[in-house]
């Protein structure tokens, strides 16, 4: 069952849901199709931009809240309780990205696709940027953050291995809790915070790199 | 007030390990409290918090974009054939 395991805790999130509507197993199951149907387009748009984040790609986003929505149907028997109707299909969203991504990993024998290997040191942007030399200059940090657009993140995003960046998403672009991400992709909570840290250390990296790609840092200085 | 002589105090190392668990309101509450005092009177870690929390939000801003128009007609139709 997929989200069999609730606890009340998750009661104080709010979701979109227009109609709060809490089912039992009693309820018949053309009443969960009904709601499903009633429901489903005013999610849309979360979906669709989630499934971006994830794919970095507008038609690979669009198939996948398509997929997502038929997998979703199949699974209609799942959606216990209708007010976590957006998380369930999240849940349904991601688990099934990450099982795809798999399959490519396999196929390509690209090892870092889904995971990265554990070797990698922690990386601080804000470290890297407020340097004595830099600070010569006025706020280094802010500089760089006043300068880096909003493609600059998503380029950033994009080049996660696939287990940070669903983490990375789901916390900073969805703003779920780590439990709440914890219960949506099926791994402790300890595993969230660690893929968190880690998923936020690998694109801070990779803003310092675009940035010194990009001259948004001055490489003239000594220590870069 | 005993509440306030109750927190812990920490130092930076520490601070700056629970940083982003503090950020996004993850921290135990006492140990936020002990953020929140640390904070309070670092200058250098309060920075730090600002440029991570700006980060975090322009993170956040990044992941808004509407559904494409064609998306609500390729959605229902799915649940109609289903
Ligand atoms: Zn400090």
């Amino acid at each position: 069952m997929l989200i069999a395991s609730q606890t009340p805790e998750y009661d104080r999130l709010d979701t979109p849901v227009a109609t709060p509507l809490t089912m039992g197993s009693s309820k018949p199951k053309s009443s969960n199709r009904a709601y499903f149907e009633a429901n489903i387009e005013s999610c849309l748009g979360r979906l669709y931009g989630t499934a971006l984040q994830l794919t970095r790609n507008p038609s690979d986003a669009e198939d996948l809240v398509a997929d997502t929505v038929t997998r979703g149907l199949d699974k209609i028997d799942t959606l216990i309780d209708c007010n976590r109707f957006i998380y369930w299909l999240l849940r349904i969203m991601t688990n099934h990205f990450i099982s795809e991504c798999r399959k490519i990993e396999k196929r390509t024998g690209h090892e870092s696709y889904v995971e990265e290997p554990e070797n990698d040191e922690p990386f601080s942007l804000y470290e890297r940027l407020h340097q004595p030399f830099l600070l010569w200059w006025g706020t280094p940090e802010q500089d760089f953050l006043n300068k880096t657009l909003t493609e600059d993140i998503r380029a950033a995003i994009e080049t996660l291995p696939v287990n940070y960046r669903v983490v990375v998403v789901l916390s900073d672009i969805e703003g779920m809790s780590y439990q709440e991400i914890a219960d949506t992709i099926d791994v402790p909570v300890g595993t969230v915070r660690s893929r968190l840290a880690r998923g936020r250390s690998l694109l801070q990296k990779a803003l310092w790199q675009h940035g010194k790609e990009s001259n948004l840092i001055d490489q003239k200085k000594p220590g870069q | 007030m005993s509440m306030s002589d109750d927190v812990k105090i920490i130092q930076c190392e520490e601070a700056i390990r629970k940083m982003l668990e503090y950020i996004d309101e993850e921290l135990h509450q006492h140990d936020h409290a002990s953020m929140e005092k640390h904070l309070e009177s670092c200058r250098e870690c309060y920075s730090r918090m600002e440029f991570e929390q700006r980060l975090k939000s322009m993170v956040k801003d990044s992941g808004s974009e509407p559904a494409p128009p064609g998306l609500n007609k390729r959605i229902n139709k799915i649940i109609k054939d289903y």
